[in-house]
């Protein structure tokens, strides 16, 4: 009951921000750029039905383009990491030994590195830009999908089919193909929602920290940063922008939570 | 000491006990048998107040006089470990994994009978060597994991007995341990409950068991109470179908064999909700009557006790 | 034990080595040339070369790792090449800021979360279990530098109670308590609402477990089944989340010393990023990844203070 109460809740609000992201790329209120300084910190009105910002610039047309950055780098640094880490794990999964031994000793060592400490660090290390903060948040999701993956694929290894298919001399690499990855996928999709919900924390940390989106992009760390210094005039700048993070933050995890109960009933079970 | 009245349990899937009336007397032992599933470990939590959230209760319980009809938690909770204790059947998860044996058996003593620790550790000292735990001393520094199967359910007895229970509900005791051990805890069981006047309620579906250790025997089947009454009497001659089909199911030949194997009566046993209305054991029973399924059969007067069959109905 | 300790603190120092190779290796692959920024682009390729000599940049890479590794042992982390102080000093001086703030809002996750969840998994299914799993999946949810610009908005600039950001120095103790209020605060609540969560989960899995029934058969009081029997049994997924939650805490810190203005150790590093001061940043990142190892390795001690049956083979 619960669990269907996540799913839905959660689908609703990515949903809703995935929608706002989308329309904005085609139409937005107000163009995003339009600097109207005499109109600026503009209280809502029809017109602005948020108001502006410190530029004049109307802060929901902002915020829809901030939808649109954020999930977009955040959803693709996840599957750009997920991708690759999946690979990963597949083949220490499907080499087993040496191979093995030695991925997953890098994955631990990996963890060594506090996520968004290594992400302040690439970001720094490939200069301040949005490509270049979903490159570190994909960087960082490579191990937490290798792990994953490696973990999933080694239960599959040992059923019948599979061992039939090694039986019947098929290559490690066709058997990863065909029985392994279809049978890893759903731990990998809950893992991936849950891994977006965490992307989206970290490029608005590194936004705000002016080492994500530049000026003039809107991203919802950045519209926070550029809040903080007018909150003695405007309070509902700071206010907008973090319940957009939080929102979409929110709707990813309940997503994963309820997809995870979705696909393993057993657990739901377990914890009633 | 109890005294049950019309006891019924209903989950949401069925009813788990229906209008069980059963009473024991101080110091008396009671064997409880009947397949998987038949109820008696619900009834045996019942008579400690710890049924299931998910089980209504309906019926009168009474302990030692006292009405617990009905009763709250909070009611209950004083009562238990004093006046009923029980004991589990799977000993070796039944213990806190952190906790040395001395202050697992040390807790009730403390808080019950606010015993001071050194009087209570001498006392814990006691019970374990009462119930036979070899080097009871070295024992109680250790953790559960440290002790075999048998010896933890030892530490369980001594717990359970710690604060002088009038009553212990052993839950299948013995399943879960080898066939030498189990003897030696029946027989253990049976000496406490002698030496120190404790009535004894001993579940379990191995009827040898049961046949040393008690004087009078409760068959249950379905949530029902099928058949009562002196326990050597009941296995001799048993009158309900049921008891029958139970008696015959169990393996002869080979004694070492008997509690390896469960009783075996042929077809399965329902779930809850799939239960006939009338007797239980319709639809299984090889001397069904036509109304047996529709009709619940009243308890009729036995040698020494009471069966529910339609057979034993006098002809009118 | 003393096996499964020293195979732990054999671990702990292999990926301490490990990652001070790492640390290393990606620093020295990052563009930009400290000299450069040193002197400018102005300078002529001798005084480069001159600088680039005198840093010890000339030498191959093994030496100058081994030359590192062994100052950082004792202390020395080379000289900043943006502050020309050395880096010991710039870290030792910011050091005690960020760690009263992590450690300050780890001890009041401690005290906020363990509580809440126990009394969520002891009213399991009731309004207060509901209560606190909506609360801590909001928690979850918000970033902590938002939490702080909502705590921000309320405690300084609505009442007027704290100030909202900057750091008067540890000689004013009073003032420097009150700036330090708000970013413990809004480091402890979001970590606190993870710590709620998994101590209920981990609690719920524990009731269900053989002993929890014997301990109520015993007639022993809920509360003194829970404190006493429950929580301990699940102390060992509170522990390994809690370690984990000591590194979010010490990154987070980074961020939000950013917010409030406070000179830590969080700052110096981006400061020192912005400045290409990498030998600092070597330094600072070093340091963070050491704190969350060391964090890790003080778990598996828990481990063992926890759970009698890690300590020996007895059975
Ligand atoms: N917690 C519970 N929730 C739902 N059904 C239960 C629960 N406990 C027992 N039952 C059901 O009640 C019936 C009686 O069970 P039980 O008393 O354990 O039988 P026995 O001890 O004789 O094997 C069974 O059908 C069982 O499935
Ligand atoms: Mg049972």
């Amino acid at each position: 009951m619960r669990h269907r109460a996540s799913l839905i809740l959660g689908a609703v609000l990515v949903g809703l921000m995935a929608a706002a992201g989308l329309v904005s790329l085609a139409w937005t209120p107000w163009p995003l750029a339009e600097i109207d300084v005499l109109n600026k910190l503009a209280a809502p009105s029809a017109a602005h039905p948020l108001g502006t910002d410190g530029l004049g610039r109307d802060l929901l047309s902002r915020l829809m383009a901030g939808a649109a950055n954020s999930l977009s780098v955040a959803a693709g640094a996840v599957l750009l990491g997920g991708g690759i880490g999946t690979g990963l794990g597949l083949l220490a999964s499907a080499w087993g030994g040496r191979v093995e031994e030695a991925l997953m000793r890098l994955c631990d060592l990996s963890f060594a590195f506090p996520a968004l400490l290594f992400a302040i660090m690439l970001a720094a290390a490939f200069g301040p830009s949005l490509l270049n903060t979903g490159l570190a948040i994909a960087f960082i999701n490579v191990p937490i999908f290798a792990r994953v993956a490696r973990g999933a694929a080694n239960q599959v290894w040992v059923r019948d089919f599979v061992l039939a298919g090694r039986a019947a001399g098929r290559g490690r690499a066709a058997i990863s193909r065909d029985h392994i990855v279809p049978n890893i996928a759903a731990p990998l999709i809950v893992q991936a929602t849950i891994e977006i919900a965490t992307a989206i924390l970290a490029e608005a940390a590194l936004s705000y920290l002016g080492l994500g989106a530049q000026p003039p992009a809107a991203s919802w760390g950045r519209m926070l940063a550029e809040a903080q210094t007018l909150l003695w005039v405007a309070p509902m700048q700071a206010v907008w922008p973090g319940l957009c993070i939080t929102a979409a933050v929110l709707g990813f995890g309940l997503l994963g939570d309820g997809l995870r109960d979705w696909a393993d009933p057993r657990l739901v079970r377990r914890q009633a | 000491m109890i005294r049950v009245e019309g006891l019924s349990a209903a989950l949401p899937q069925g009813q788990a006990l229906r209008d069980v009336s059963l009473s024991v007397a101080r110091g008396e032992r009671l064997g409880l048998v009947g397949e998987s599933g038949s109820g008696k470990s619900m009834l045996g939590l019942a008579l400690m107040g710890m049924v299931p959230d998910a089980a209504q209760l309906s019926g009168r319980i009474a302990l030692d006089g006292q009405d617990m009809t009905g009763a709250t938690e909070a009611a209950w909770q004083p009562l238990r470990a004093r006046k009923v204790a029980m004991i589990f059947q799977e000993p070796m998860t039944a213990l806190d994994p952190l906790v040395r044996i001395g202050e697992t058996v040390m807790e009730p003593l403390i808080l019950h009978l606010k015993m001071r620790r050194r009087d209570a550790r001498a006392r814990a000292l006691d019970l374990l060597a009462e119930t036979g735990l070899t080097e009871p001393e070295a024992k109680m520094r250790q953790y559960p994991h440290q002790l075999s199967g048998g010896q933890r359910q030892r530490v369980l007895i001594a717990l359970a007995l710690a604060c002088d229970p009038g009553v212990l509900i052993a839950d299948e005791p013995t399943t879960a341990l080898d066939a030498q051990i189990a003897l030696r805890i029946t027989d253990l069981l049976v000496r406490l409950s002698r030496d120190r006047g404790m009535a004894l309620i001993f579940i379990s579906h191995d009827l040898a068991a049961v046949a040393r250790a008690t004087e009078r025997l409760a068959v249950m089947y379905g949530g029902d109470l099928v058949e009562t009454g002196a326990t050597a009497e009941v296995l001799a001659n048993p009158r309900h179908p049921y008891t029958q089909g139970l008696i015959a199911a169990r393996p002869r030949p080979d004694p070492a064999m008997i509690r390896k194997r469960l009783p075996v009566i042929p077809g399965t046993v329902p779930t809850l909700g799939d239960l006939p209305r009338g007797c239980r054991f319709a639809g299984r029973c090889a001397a069904e009557l036509p109304r047996c399924a529709g009709t619940r059969p009243a308890p009729w007067p036995t040698a020494s006790g009471q069966a529910a069959c339609h057979l034993l109905e006098p002809a009118p | 034990m003393t096996r499964f300790l020293i195979r732990r603190a054999a671990g702990f120092v292999l990926t301490l080595l490990a990652v001070s190779v790492v640390v290393f290796a990606v620093m020295s692959m990052l563009p930009g040339d400290p000299a450069l920024s040193i002197l400018g682009i102005e300078a002529s390729p001798e005084a480069l070369a001159a600088m680039r000599s005198q840093l010890g940049l000339d030498a191959p890479a093994p030496a100058r790792y081994a030359a590192w590794a062994l100052g950082a042992l004792k202390g020395d982390f080379g000289t900043s090449y943006a502050f020309r102080v050395p880096v010991g000093g710039l870290i030792a001086e910011r050091l005690p800021l960020t760690l009263s703030l992590a450690l300050g809002a780890m001890a009041v996750t401690l005290v906020l979360a363990p509580g809440l969840g126990m009394a969520a998994a002891a009213r399991h299914g009731g309004p207060g279990d509901w209560a606190v799993m909506v609360l801590s999946q909001i928690g979850i949810a918000v970033p902590a530098f938002w939490m702080s610009i909502l705590l921000i908005l309320l405690f300084a600039v609505r009442l007027g109670w704290l100030p909202s950001g900057g750091f008067p120095g540890w000689d004013q103790p009073l003032a420097a308590l009150r700036a330090l209020v708000l970013p413990v605060i809004a480091l402890a609540l979001v970590q606190s609402a993870v710590l709620a969560r998994v101590t209920r989960s981990a609690a719920l899995e524990v009731m269900r477990l053989d002993f929890v029934r014997t301990a109520r058969a015993t007639g022993l009081p809920r509360r003194r089944i829970l404190w006493r029997h429950v929580l301990p049994n699940a102390l060992i997924p509170i522990v390994t989340i809690i370690g984990m939650q000591f590194a979010a805490i010490v990154t987070g810190t980074v961020v939000i010393e950013s917010v409030f203005s406070l000179p830590g150790l969080g700052r110096l590093l981006l400061q020192s990023i912005a400045n290409r001061d990498l030998i600092t940043v070597q330094a600072l990142v070093l340091l963070f990844a050491a704190i969350v190892v060391t964090a890790n390795f003080l778990v598996d001690l828990a481990y063992v203070a926890i759970d009698p049956r890690l300590t020996g083979r007895q059975s």
